[in-house]
């Protein structure tokens, strides 16, 4: 009898495995984009804190304005939540992607609205290059930067640095060699340098090694290197390592010693450099250290008269390449009116005008944005190193797979750092893990 | 939810010796009550307890403290630093309510959590009957088939489900939550409350049968109110396991996060400051905390149900 | 407000509903000729749970058994590839291995603490137990996420220049250590123990209380006899109440093993598996939602199926013989 049900029950299961097996998805996994006419908008993004609260600000004034009701939605891990999201048929309406791989991928399955008929050519064609490219697949445009960051800066405590011998910023990646040399023959470190942040620690790293690729080779050697064209482990990223092994991880030179790196928050790494005494001179960190939660509150107050910033040099001094991030807007209710019109206000030359632009948590991502609104001569220069740089390469581990970007790559660069292995085997090993 | 995502597992079987925990009172103790234990064993004990407690401690300590306090000196050094103490501060509660909005998370972990903990309980409370009390073919199979889904881990359902409630729309809402949790939750449901009411005296039933009662009346009337107990049992585990969720939360929730993934959100960002992280924390552990400890008898039965026997 | 307003609308609506349906089904059967009334009214009853298990455990688990022969889209068949691509790759290997040492050092250091606490606190004075016991007992109510923000600043860095602001380093530094960030060092897995004692520590309270009850559930007179005849507390202990809880035991580590099968939260909270430190459970969400890899994701849960097996198998048996011995 028993074995009989058992049977029953077996021929049943295998029946219905059959008939679901029939049953695969036809491709994409999910629509995304609730095509609703609601008002009543959600827009979900990763950034927080300050950066949040200037943006709800700016947003709503407007939204206000065109009787639009906006649902923010903030999330931290927003690759995952916006795929959740996706696969769930659950799409928010506007999305303000952080990286750009998990919006092409996206666009590439016509799930994101072309925006060509949405936001002006004028308004795209303001925008700085680099970063306007990032929301391109094959050349059409799905994603618009609304915000943008800086990452080829380099902080220095004014006074105490000029003191130490920074008396004009380095032109040449030689004499940035040469003035980390001279503040190192005094005996105190010249850099200070921190990677830990959770459980992302290792990507303040893979800012390093993009930095100095783009510096030394150019952004299309870079851009090659992001796409894969070339190998991760091509010679010249050997290069760069033992570059950064010259100016960062030999004795003496980063504050704390080589092992300590690893443990060092990034949003707090600089702060020795304000101490009496300070224990070490330069930070290259992107502008969101200057913010809440980075710099101690009495620097941040008297920024202008504390810190000097920068731009990390090129190989000449006619070079000026940048390397950045943003966040881009991409729609997903494609015929919602409210939503075109918010991801066209975004892309406008007022956003920002208003408030965003003075709480000093926002850089616009137009070249035309009157830099006087920023609430301080620091934020605004660090502003023009992006309006004005010769080629902004978007970051790349944003880019890569997830694999790699926020995997391989900040993994192996810990364990490089931290000297669990050299430089050669966590090259191989990134290389290795780039999914086919 | 490791914690009681295992419990909701338990097929809970203890020997036969040890039949209720109530029973010690009955039983002669094995040593006099009024007896002092030996000293060294007190001193284990509280240096177990303290490392139980410490870390708790720490967290709430810090929650009191601002932000370059927080980041810039261990939570200890209020009690040997005075001035430490007197920086002790309510705003992180404040501002963790107005930045994480953690009011409205606490609305949705009571939305999600009422309906998951209280419709479970009726459904499963019929087919207890069933198992119990009525005689039909398949009764055995059936009920090793839900003993050994007890085994199976929810995450097993997780895509078939997302793409089920994306046809349907519903991804985002509450009720696609504690839908969810109903469905995983049904299996224990039904093994602990089933093995409490077959414990019921067979007697009541028959008599009542013999009084001209149905099935129906008889569940209503009689089984029902008698195992208030294990529903009691069942509800608190189930509201604490569904309230301390974070798999199911991340990925039906949508924008109506409840508040474990408000909290995780906070712990995402400590770049943003510690200290709201530790005010969120604490709020959140302040429902489950009460729940347990008003109703730690159910709690407790409720482990050990599987061995409560007639 | 209106969410709990419609929450508590739809358990009315849900508890009314589903009483109707009840009673709708049971005046259905009453329509029926006596003998065929009760022949089918048990499944009537049954109806709703089955219904709630076969859509969402069991259609799901056949449907991701299909899933796992599929590609990362899951719209076409590629065999077995899926489990032989993870096998083969290295980072599933460590994942592997981690979960590996979940299951064996977690369910027996709960053990272990559980049997621990529960002997000793046997020896207190009523009041002092129940403190005890609640005090250990309580972690397991806060869950996970709110255990992973508490062991945050248990666990929690500063370099050697800054103060430290986590307990351990506090403590280690003091000592005359250099701080040590404990979650990063995936040497002789250090960080995956340090993982574990948090699920030790919501979970040591749970074993407690289990293996008290059996403690006290063992006969006086074969303890007193024990010590007439001259056994030391370590002999009786292990000689004579081991034994007579040895089901009680075997139970709390079925349990305990389950429960770390599952583990998600805790390493999604602390390390997102990052620095070696990944298990089974969290792959499988990040292979699902960050890689995009359904035909990956499917196949580690099937795998995970897979090693849970024995376990079932186990706690069916478990079950009959308890039913036999009715």
């Amino acid at each position: 009898m028993r074995i009989r049900s058992t049977l029953t029950a077996s021929a049943t299961l295998g029946a219905v495995a059959v008939l679901t097996a029939g049953c695969l998805s036809d491709g994409g996994g999910g629509g995304g984009g609730n095509d609703n006419t609601s008002t009543t908008i959600e827009v979900m993004y990763a950034f927080a804190g300050g950066q949040e609260a200037g943006f709800k600000d700016e947003v709503n004034a407007w939204a206000k304005d065109n009787d639009i009701k906006i649902d923010f939605v903030q999330t931290g891990n927003f690759n995952q939540l916006i795929n959740t999201r996706v696969q769930g048929n659950d799409a928010p309406d506007v999305a303000l992607f952080p990286q750009p791989g998990i919006m092409k991928d996206l666009a590439s399955r016509d799930l994101l609205a072309d925006l060509s008929g949405v936001v002006d050519q004028g308004d795209l064609d303001k925008m700085v290059q680099g970063v306007l490219e990032t929301g391109q697949v094959e050349g059409t445009q799905y994603a618009v930067p609304m915000s943008i960051n800086v990452k080829s800066i380099v902080f220095y405590p004014k006074a105490a640095a000029e003191a130490a011998g920074l008396t004009q910023p380095p032109q040449t990646l030689d004499e940035l060699m040469a003035l980390t040399d001279k503040i190192a023959a005094t005996g105190t470190t010249p850099w200070c340098f921190g990677i830990e942040s959770e459980a992302a620690t290792g990507w303040p790293a893979t800012d390093w090694v993009e930095n100095l690729m783009v510096s030394n080779y150019g952004a299309d050697v870079y851009n090659q290197w992001v796409n894969h064209d070339i190998p991760f482990n091509d010679p010249r990223v050997l290069d760069v390592l033992n570059q950064i092994d010259q100016l960062l991880l030999a004795d003496g030179r980063t504050n704390g010693g080589r092992q300590s790196i690893a443990s060092n928050n990034f949003n707090t790494a600089a702060n020795p450099m304000f101490d009496p005494t300070p224990g070490c001179y330069m930070y290259r960190q992107g502008n969101f250290v200057a913010q809440e939660g980075g710099f101690p509150e009495e620097v941040r107050a008297n920024l202008d008269e504390t810190v000097g910033v920068f731009p990390m040099p090129g190989k000449t001094a006619e070079e000026k390449p940048v390397l950045g991030g943003g966040d881009l807007a991409g729609i997903f209710s494609k015929n919602n009116k409210s939503a075109q019109k918010l991801v066209q206000f975004l892309a406008s030359a007022d956003f920002g005008a208003q408030s965003y632009g003075a709480t000093g948590n926002w850089i616009s991502p137009r070249t035309d944005f009157d830099v006087s609104l920023y609430p301080n001569q620091t934020e605004a220069s660090i502003a023009k190193i992006a309006y004005e740089s010769t080629a902004f390469v978007f970051d790349g581990s944003d880019q890569m797979p997830g694999e790699v970007g926020s995997g391989s790559f900040w993994r192996d660069m810990t364990a490089w750092i931290s000297g669990q292995e050299d430089a050669k085997t966590a090259l191989d090993n990134i290389e290795s893990s780039w999914p086919s | 939810m490791s914690g009681t995502q295992a419990v909701t597992a338990t097929p809970v079987q203890l020997p036969k010796q040890s039949t209720a925990i109530g029973s010690r009172l009955s039983r002669k103790r094995k040593h006099d009550p009024t007896a002092k234990s030996p000293l060294w064993v007190r001193i284990v004990l509280a240096l177990i307890c303290a490392a139980w407690v410490i870390p708790t401690v720490g967290l709430a300590v810090t929650s009191f403290r601002t932000q370059d306090d927080a980041t810039g000196s261990g939570w200890w050094t209020v009690f040997t630093t005075p001035a430490n103490f007197t920086r002790l501060t309510f705003e992180n509660y404040s501002e963790v309510f107005s930045r994480a909005d953690m009011g409205g998370a606490f609305i949705n972990s009571l939305a999600i959590t009422i309906p998951a903990t209280v419709i479970p309980i009726l459904i499963a409370a019929f087919a207890g009957y069933a198992f119990s009390f009525m005689q039909f073919p398949g009764r055995d199979l059936l009920l090793i088939l839900i003993v050994g889904l007890l085994v199976v881990p929810s995450q097993v359902a997780l895509v078939p489900l997302l793409k089920i409630y994306g046809t349907l729309g519903i991804n985002g809402t509450l009720p696609a939550v504690w839908l969810t949790h109903i469905g995983f939750g049904m299996p224990l449901a039904v093994y602990i409350i089933r093995n409490y009411m077959s414990t019921l005296p067979k007697e009541i039933i028959e008599s009542a049968k013999i009084d001209g009662a149905s099935h129906f009346q008889t569940f209503w009337r009689l089984i029902l109110p008698m195992s208030t107990p294990v529903l009691a049992s069942f509800a608190i585990f189930q509201f604490l396991w569904v309230w301390n969720d974070l798999l199911n939360a991340l990925v039906f929730a949508g924008q109506n996060a409840p508040l474990t993934v408000s909290l995780v959100r906070l712990l995402g960002q400590q770049g943003q400051g510690w200290q709201l992280l530790t005010a969120g924390g604490l709020f959140t552990m302040i429902v489950p905390i009460i729940v347990f400890l008003s109703l730690q008898r159910y709690f407790v039965r409720g482990l050990t149900a599987g061995s409560v026997k007639g | 407000m209106i969410k709990v307003l419609n929450a508590l609308i739809a358990v009315l609506g849900g508890v009314a509903g589903a009483i109707v349906v009840y009673y709708l089904l049971n005046k259905l059967a009453e329509l029926l000729p006596g003998r065929w009334e009760d022949r089918i009214k048990p499944y009537l009853y049954l109806l709703p749970a089955l219904a709630a298990i076969g859509l969402y455990l069991i259609y799901p688990t056949i449907q991701t058994f299909v899933y796992s022969f599929a590609n990362a889209q899951g719209t076409a068949f590629v065999g077995f590839s899926n489990f032989t691509d993870l096998l083969a790759s290295k980072n599933f290997q460590n994942t592997l291995f981690n979960t590996l040492l979940w299951i064996l050092v977690a369910p027996a250091g709960t053990i272990v603490i559980g049997l621990l606490i529960a002997t000793l606190a046997d020896r207190l004075r009523p009041g002092g137990e129940k403190l005890a016991k609640t005090l250990i007992f309580l972690p397991l109510a806060i869950g996970a996420v709110s255990a992973g923000a508490v062991w945050k600043f248990v666990y929690a860095t500063n370099p050697p220049t800054q103060n430290q602001i986590g307990l351990l380093n506090g403590i280690w530094t003091g000592l005359g250590g250099d701080p040590v960030n404990w979650l990063q060092i995936s040497t002789f897995r250090l960080n995956s123990f340090m993982l574990m004692v948090i699920l030790l520590w919501i979970q040591a309270g749970f074993a407690m209380v289990l293996l008290s009850a059996a403690i006290k559930g063992v006969p006086t007179e074969t303890l007193e006899a024990a010590r007439l005849d001259g056994a030391g507390e370590g002999a009786i202990f292990f000689r004579i109440v081991i034994p007579q809880i040895r089901t009680t035991l075997i139970t709390v580590f079925i349990t305990v093993l389950i429960g770390v099968l599952k583990t998600f939260d805790i390493v999604y909270v602390m390390t997102n598996g990052n620095f070696n430190t990944n298990i089974i459970a969290v792959d499988f969400f990040n292979q699902l939602f960050t890689n995009n890899n359904f035909g990956y994701a499917a196949a580690i849960v099937v795998m995970l199926l897979i090693v849970m097996i024995p376990v079932l198998v186990f706690q069916v048996r478990q079950f009959r013989a308890e039913e036999a011995a009715r």
